[in-house]
């Protein structure tokens, strides 16, 4: 069985569905393959721009500064490719790089907006959100339900860690602590925390209680009640004026579930930074989804891309697996947004790092050839610090149209493109980037590729 | 005598120095354990586990009686915490049967006393039909059974046992010197890293049992001890990748290798290379992984498809054979008495830690006039008095038989106390751990009576993050759980987690491929992306091993 479209977009994930939508909105006939859940929904949902310069404690007070300062230092950086273009005048590079960063974002603002993920934040300033550690990140955009405008700005302010009994991926005592005790070093508000644990009834369980049960719960209308008329009592008893949950509000009723709260205990209420499996993670991945479709892309689910074909310096179809079928899919263009490891766009082992589909050329962030190393030669003997570890910024080097390039520095094909995390030459942990270059490098992508299909067309 | 004053100070809180203390304290002894780090820190939790029949010493027949005799005692004092494996050695050159026959009468001759059946020599068929993994063109299989046990468990219970006969435990107690004797009592200084103050204790006698250490301790008393030591390292497979045990001599050099299911994983093993470095930095190198992969790749083919979580690496401290090859060094130990109020074990086996102690003890006694007689292969260790019937339990606590049957493996009896708990707290029925599996009533008791300071003292206690996600999910939920119990402050809370995954990240790091690329990425993105630990403003004190370049 063949299956015809203009542009196929291998992976689901931020880098894949931004790529797509983009392409579908633009009336390309459209195809997203995934294999499997994307490395999007394990995230927390939150989306990084850039927190961080590689091994500097002190974080970007705004994306803007940030990309500012990338595109002068990191010229390769998949942030900065799009200036380096050679239709765009060297005065205009630095404002080329912020400006398709910031249209990304706003981008990703307008078509997120009323979806189970709407996006609260802005391109000129970094936030930063409370994690379920205690600790604080720097980033760009929260889902609005994880958001909180006043927490920091009044001297008064008592925020209260509100647990889950028998839920184990949130303790509100370690949080709680290790939150004031940065408060304090930093001098700044709320000066004082309280925390609790509250069950939720009516539940059929006391123990095991998984972040999707909880919010599979909290979605059905009114099941919040119960859980905020306790939460009331803990509220009134440390006079508290914000309340921290961690971040199981509900995956399609989470933001009606946090404006009720807010309602009937007439204090901010916000979701925690979580791990997975997220919550947030999967509202932003199936409203992404959901965008993709509503723009009339096509997406096909459980189906894993395994080899190729290509005349002359084109790609014409792509093999795809599923457990029972196998198709081939031809396309004038393709994108490639298969992830690192977690996603599969890459694996290592002891023969080096090689890309999974296309065994496209991978290198290392100092763009030495990463197809012979050792993995555990390319790590640091710390395990976290500031210097991430390197073998999650190998990958894939591309041109300024986001092509894929060989040894030779050429395109590996005229109409194959690459986007997000399988990208080299960044380090998303320790920068704090790696959303918001998936979703920014997926645009690029689809720019570059709609116009290569509209040539050809 | 005073609260500082001893008769017998161990140093060395491994297989042998908590034997030891067991034994003094059960012989009405007045007994401290010193350990530096945390019992079963050191080389005894980066062995294998297997009590040995003593099949490999054939050439040192009295050994192999011991070991035969050790195992039977085990099996008395601490069965709950034993498992047995079969074995198989698939044979594909014939020669190996031939040079090893005499294997088969040596391992026969003591197999009725520990519970087992003769070596048998199998065809090909039925060797394959037991491990279809084994290679195809093999020409026989040679099938027996080994007893293995869990080293942090026994360590751990043989001190809590020691503490309950009265003996003093301290852990997190490094020694840094000896002062001269005077009226029978010599001091021994430590630095209490607890509490950061430096201490002195008064005793008759010291007991060195400090492994790969042995010389720095007797070098402190002022003495020469000469040992051999020796490194090996293990890979550790995800999950029990064979059905039984396979061990080979059709190794890389002719080595015998083994590939052994352990508690939920596998273990490949060992090389044995003789070292001088620091044992607290050695890690598995890339050419000791390669070796073990290849070496049993002759055997199991596959070996590569599976998932490889992590290494290991220890010193074995052997005793000072030299100029010749290191298997055909004693694996006898040796007592040395330095005649100064110091004694020093070198060599020795983990199934043999009983035995010496017997020994040590019998001298201390000796030397003190004590004439109480050693039962310590008599009476069971903590947890061993009585079956366990998980089914009972598992109906009457509403808990699966899995989590329960893991549980029993740690704790036997005591599964009990711990079961209680969840009566006033239901929700501590969650399982905090998923990949052991350990749940959260075990996590708090351990750390109630069990003196665990660190995440990594609990893994050795319970297993947590031992699994294929190396603690990924469980780490910041067994910290908290941690920080709870002890009410540590929030930096603490956040070092408890960095620590954790330096100890852990230690192990992953040289063999990292395949699969773990991914899982490290996954506990990378929660520890460092989004919990942004490394711009976190706490004390972290560097390993030894993470200083340097």
């Amino acid at each position: 069985m063949d299956l015809e479209c203009d542009l196929l977009v291998i992976g689901g994930g931020m880098a894949g569905f931004v790529a797509g939508t983009i392409a579908s909105n633009a009336g390309i006939s459209t195809v997203v393959l995934r294999k499997g859940q994307s490395a999007t929904a394990y995230s927390s949902g939150a989306i990084d721009m850039i927190g961080y310069l590689p091994e500097v404690s002190e974080p970007f007070s705004s994306p803007e500064e940030g990309l500012t300062t990338i595109a002068g230092l990191y010229p390769l950086h998949p942030y900065s490719i799009v200036g380096y273009s050679e239709d765009v005048e060297p005065s205009r590079v630095v404002a080329e790089i912020v400006e398709r960063a910031r249209g990304t974002i706003a981008w990703l603002k307008k078509y997120l907006k009323d979806t189970a993920a709407s996006l609260i934040g802005s391109f000129d300033y970094n936030v930063h959100p409370i994690t379920v550690l205690g600790t604080t990140k720097p980033t760009c955009l929260v889902q609005e339900t994880m958001f909180s405008d006043s927490l920091q700005q009044n001297e008064d302010n008592v925020l209260l860690f509100v647990g889950l009994s028998g839920y184990p991926d949130f303790n509100p005592s370690a949080a709680s602590k290790t939150y004031l005790e940065d408060r304090i070093s930093v001098g700044e508000p709320p000066r004082k925390v309280g925390r609790c644990v509250l069950e939720i009834k009516p539940f059929g369980k006391s123990f095991n209680l998984s972040s999707i049960e909880i919010a599979r719960h909290f979605d059905h209308e009114e099941s919040i009640d119960d859980f905020a008329a306790q939460l009331k009592i803990q509220v009134e008893q440390l006079g508290a004026s914000h309340v921290a949950l961690p971040p199981v509000l509900g995956l399609r009723n989470a933001l009606m579930n946090k404006k009720k709260l807010e309602e009937i205990l007439g204090v901010q209420v916000f979701e925690l930074l979580g791990f997975p499996p997220s919550i947030p993670g999967l509202r932003l991945q199936t409203s992404l989804e959901n965008i993709f479709k509503r723009e009339g892309g096509k997406l096909l689910v459980g189906h894993e891309a395994v080899g190729y074909n290509r005349m002359e310096d084109k790609v014409t179809s792509v093999t795809v697996k599923a457990p029972r079928r196998k198709i081939q899919i031809n396309a004038k263009a393709f994108i490639l947004a298969s992830g690192k490891y977690i996603g599969g766009g890459l694996h290592g082992d002891e023969n080096g790092i090689r890309e999974t589909i296309f065994d496209l050329m991978t290198v290392t962030r100092a763009y030495h050839s990463a197809s012979g190393i050792l993995p555990s030669r390319y790590t640091n003997r710390l395990s976290i610090s500031p210097m991430g570890q390197p073998v999650y910024s190998c990958g894939l080097t591309v041109d300024p149209k986001f092509r894929p390039v060989q040894e030779d520095g050429m395109e590996w094909a005229s109409n194959l493109f690459a986007a997000g995390s399988i990208l080299t030459g960044y380090d998303y942990m320790s920068e704090k980037s790696g959303l918001g270059v998936a979703a920014t490098s997926g645009y690029s992508a689809a720019k570059s590729a709609i116009n290569f299909i509209k040539e050809v067309a | 005598m005073s609260d500082s004053e001893f008769d017998v100070v161990v140093i060395g809180g491994g297989s042998t120095g908590t034997a030891v203390v067991r034994d003094c304290a059960m012989r009405g002894l007045k007994t401290l354990l010193l350990e530096r780090d945390d019992i079963a820190s050191a080389s005894v939790g980066t062995c294998a586990g297997m009590i040995s029949s003593g099949l490999k010493y054939q050439g040192e027949p009295e050994i192999m009686k011991m070991c035969s005799t050790e195992v039977v005692y085990f099996n008395r004092i601490a069965r709950h915490i034993i498992m047995k494996n079969p074995i198989l050695v698939p044979i594909r050159d014939f020669s190996v049967v031939a040079a090893n026959r005499q294997m088969a009468d040596t391992y026969s001759e003591y197999a009725e006393e520990r519970d087992v059946p003769s070596m048998m020599f199998l065809t090909p068929e039925a060797t394959l039909e037991i491990e279809p993994m084994t290679h195809p063109d093999i020409i026989a299989g040679v099938y027996y059974e080994e007893f293995f046990i869990d080293p942090f468990r026994l360590c751990l219970l043989q001190a809590l046992d020691a503490r309950n006969h009265g003996a003093t435990i301290k852990s997190y107690c490094e020694v840094t010197g000896f002062e001269p004797m005077t009226n029978g009592f010599q001091g021994v200084i430590f630095y209490n890293r607890i509490t950061g103050l430096i201490e002195k204790v008064r005793t008759k006698i010291v007991v060195n049992a400090t492994g790969p250490w042995a010389h720095k301790i007797a070098n402190m008393g002022g003495i020469e001890l000469d040992l051999r030591l020796n490194k090996g390292a293990h890979i550790i497979f995800d999950r029990r990748i064979v059905n039984v045990g396979i061990t080979t001599k059709e190794s890389v050099d002719g080595r015998w290798i083994y590939l052994f299911p352990h508690e939920n994983t596998t273990l490949l093993g060992t090389t044995a290379l003789d070292t001088w470095e620091d044992p607290d930095t050695l890690v598995a190198s890339y050419d000791e992984i390669e070796y073990l992969l290849k070496s049993i790749e002759f055997i199991i083919p596959s070996i590569r498809e599976a998932r490889i979580i992590r290494t290991m690496a220890g010193v074995r401290p052997l005793v000072a054979d030299w100029n010749i090859p290191e298997d055909e060094v004693t694996r006898g130990y040796r007592v040395v008495n330095h005649d100064n109020g110091l004694i020093s074990f070198v060599g020795g086996k983990l199934v043999m830690c009983r035995h010496m102690a017997e020994a040590v003890t019998d001298l201390v006694c000796k030397k003190l006039g004590n004439d109480v007689v050693c039962k310590t292969h008599e009476t069971p260790l903590p947890g061993n008095e009585n079956d366990v019937d998980i089914e009972t339990l598992s109906r009457e606590y509403g808990i699966n038989m899995h989590i329960l049957e893991r549980m029993r493996a740690r704790r036997g009896t005591e599964i009990v106390k711990i079961l209680e708990m969840t009566k006033e707290n239901p929700e501590w029925k969650t399982t905090i751990c998923t990949c052991e599996p350990v749940i959260e009533a075990e996590i708090r008791y351990a750390i109630r009576e069990e003196f665990p300071q660190t995440l990594n003292d609990l893994r050795r206690r319970l297993r947590i993050g031992t699994g294929p996600c190396q603690g990924t999910s469980c780490t910041h939920k067994v910290a908290a759980i941690l920080s709870e119990e002890l009410d540590l402050e929030g930096d603490d809370f956040l070092v408890d987690i960095l620590d954790f995954r330096a100890e852990r990240w230690k192990g992953i790091r040289p063999s990292m491929r395949g699969e773990q690329l991914a899982q490290e990425e996954l506990a990378q993105g929660m520890y460092s992306c989004v919990g942004n630990l490394e711009q976190s403003d706490v004390d972290y004190d560097m390993k030894p091993w993470e200083e340097g370049n």
